[in-house]
């Protein structure tokens, strides 16, 4: 294979091209518009999954250890006989206590993950009362300096922080809806009874937003220490967080911090399988939409190239009794198709842009608060578009070009006009 | 490159079939030689295969039979990437139609061969364009593109860039068909200069008597095949 000089092939095409303004606009337009619109699109797509995911994954700890067990421990004899044909049916499990035991050992062992925090935590259901009034509410009792730092609480607070819990003394944090029940405001005091038959005072130190499912309006923060002497449990707690530097391994951590202290450790990826499943269908569809919207441009650079490569017939003759080989004049047209796909790509990055930049700045007024379409800008996204475009255009020019580089230039040079 | 007792062009035995059934002969056994700085025409009615003899010697088509030896090189076994390396070297083509790029001006149209050889720094080939279009009378209309160049002007520029990297073979279609007779005469004496004065082997296929009359070398054919090869009045040929 022999080729001329890349810069003479580029000028050709590039002749070939400014002599058709119009078709090549058209082409080039469409490119933009696909690139432009995927940008777009996918932004959004991305952005309101990335906002998603993060939702999921902070809201609650990335692996939460609870004082289940996935089965029951195994029996004394099955585990005496492990070879033997032994069976043992209907028999009554040994009634555990609650709570996770050994449990230093287990927050020491995920301390010790790089970039790993963990906060113990014991949940339990009291009653709130407020004169006649009384409300079932679910306590979580945290230690609020580690707690804060493995899920993001402080977000979703309308009033108050955790960190109030520390400072006032008997302080809980309960939700919108909850206070409205009861009829109670933030500093308000309320009395808590628990089933172990212990009462006592709480201060509202803090107040839920209204519609965080991740939170549920019957759940109430307290401190560690409160909740055990609370519910009478002191010293245990039944529930561990972790969060992890890298999240996407908490799938991992989680099952090896099973298999070491048998307690069910339960990952965000464990808990929200049936969102993450959805989001697979998201992205093969969003996917798909765009990958038709590229295909469809590439068709506007097929045509020009085509008509190009049927236009210039007569050219393409005479360059190859000039001695430009077959492979020059394949390359003149593929680099056509790309000249218009590189154009195409840079016109689209500039609409994309711009229609993020307006989806951007819309406001959209959710739960009393303004909010913004989540938009994923990452330079990924144009680097994707830019890719199949780039590809698309190739490939649609590939084969007119083929035909261009089979034209025989005998029949040309001798019949035509 | 020259002078070196080969002929230009030798052919021996070419020929020509098309494929089909039966297989139709465009030329048979068409054996001639080509010498430097001889002006040789091929003459014949329409359909004789002159023009399909000339794109073999061009390189442009494929013999089906015979041997080709250009310069005394056999190109009968070269491949297309081969042979149109030795045309942008070696050969120049002039056509009955002008055949320059449209979207090109003449200077680009003639610097097209120089740029695709890429032996001249750019400069050099501007300048080599540049004094081929003045040897052929283009001065000041360099920037000109084709569509504003009148019929005898682009056949000058045409030969121009035949002449762009200094070819041994200068190949014409009836280069004057479509010229009067005033422009006719121009390119005639023009081709023949290159022939006599610059060495160089020029072929012509012409319907045009007078131009044959005043060739060195004229080959005549018919259905196919070369009758007659005779060699003309007052030449300077070898």
């Amino acid at each position: 294979m022999t080729l001329g000089n890349p810069a003479l092939l580029l000028h050709i095409a590039l002749r070939h091209l400014t002599a058709r303004r119009r078709q090549t606009l058209v082409a080039v337009l469409g490119v933009a518009v696909g690139v432009g619109f995927f940008l777009a699109v996918s932004a959004m797509m991305v952005g309101s999954q990335n906002d998603f995911i993060s939702k999921l994954i902070d809201a609650a700890p990335h692996i939460i250890i609870s004082d289940e067990l996935r089965s029951p421990p195994e029996q004394p004899g099955l585990r005496a006989f492990s070879e033997g044909a032994v069976e043992l049916r209907g028999y009554k499990r040994r009634t555990e206590v609650r709570g996770i035991r050994g449990w230093p050992a287990i927050i020491a062992t995920a301390d010790a993950l790089p970039g790993a925090i963990s906060s113990p935590s014991l949940s339990g259901g009291i009653t709130l009362k407020l004169g006649g009034h009384d409300e079932a509410l679910t306590i979580i009792g945290v230690e609020p300096e580690l707690e804060s730092q493995i899920s993001s609480i402080d977000d979703y607070l309308r009033e108050g922080r955790l960190h109030n819990l520390e400072t006032t003394q008997g302080g809980i944090i309960i939700g919108e809806e909850m206070a409205t029940r009861l009829g109670v405001r933030m500093g308000d005091v309320v009395a808590a009874t628990s089933a172990a038959g212990n009462s006592r005072s709480l201060r509202i130190v803090g107040l839920f937003k209204r519609g965080q499912s991740q939170l549920g309006s019957t759940t109430g923060y307290v401190l560690l220490r409160e909740a055990q002497s609370l519910l009478g449990r002191p010293f245990i707690i039944n529930r561990i967080g972790i969060r992890l530097s890298d999240p996407y391994a908490a799938e991992t951590i989680a099952s090896g911090l099973e298999q070491r202290f048998g307690y069910k450790a339960e990952s965000w990826q464990e808990r929200s399988a049936d969102f993450l499943s959805l989001l697979v269908t998201r992205n093969v569809i969003m996917y798909s939409v765009v990958s038709a919207i590229l295909l469809v441009a590439s068709f506007g650079i097929y045509t020009v190239v085509s008509n190009s490569v049927s236009d210039k017939r007569r050219d393409i003759a005479i360059m190859r009794s000039i001695g430009f080989s077959q492979a020059d004049l394949q390359l003149i047209f593929v680099a056509e198709g790309l000249i218009l796909a590189i154009i195409g790509v840079l016109f689209g990055w500039a609409l994309g842009y711009g229609l993020m930049t307006i989806l951007g700045s819309l406001d959209f007024p959710i739960a009393g608060e303004t909010q913004h379409i989540p938009l994923d800008r990452s330079p990924r996204q144009y680097a994707i578009a830019a890719a199949a475009s780039l590809t698309a255009g190739v490939v649609a020019a590939w084969l007119p070009a083929r035909k261009a580089a089979r034209v025989d230039p005998v029949d040309i040079l001798r019949g035509a006009i | 490159m020259s002078a070196d007792g080969n002929p230009a062009l030798e052919a021996i035995a070419l020929r020509r079939d098309l494929p089909g059934d039966p297989p139709a002969t465009l030329v048979a056994d068409a054996s001639l030689s080509i010498e430097r700085g001889s002006f040789t025409t091929i003459i014949g009615p329409s359909g004789c295969g002159k023009s399909s003899l000339l794109y073999m010697l061009g390189l442009i088509d494929r013999p089906t039979g015979g041997t080709l030896l250009v310069e005394g090189r056999d190109v009968s076994g070269m491949d297309g990437d081969a042979r149109a390396q030795l045309r942008l070297e070696r050969f120049g083509f002039v056509f009955q139609f002008h055949f320059l790029l449209p979207e090109f001006s003449a200077l680009e149209n003639v610097m097209l061969p120089i740029r695709r050889l890429g032996r001249l720094a750019p400069a050099d080939g501007k300048a080599r364009a540049m004094d081929l279009l003045r040897a052929t009378g283009l001065d000041g209309k360099e920037h000109k593109t084709p569509d504003r160049l009148s019929g005898g002007e682009r056949q000058r520029v045409a030969i121009a860039r035949a002449l762009a990297n200094d070819p041994a073979l200068i190949l014409g279609d009836e280069p004057t068909g479509n010229l009067d007779s005033h422009n006719s005469q121009r390119v005639v004496e023009l081709l023949k200069a290159l022939a006599h004065e610059e060495g160089r082997a020029v072929v012509c296929v012409t319907h045009d008597l007078s131009i044959a009359d005043a060739s060195d070398v004229r080959i005549s054919m018919l259905d196919g095949r070369v009758r007659s090869i005779e060699r003309g009045k007052g030449n300077s040929a070898p």
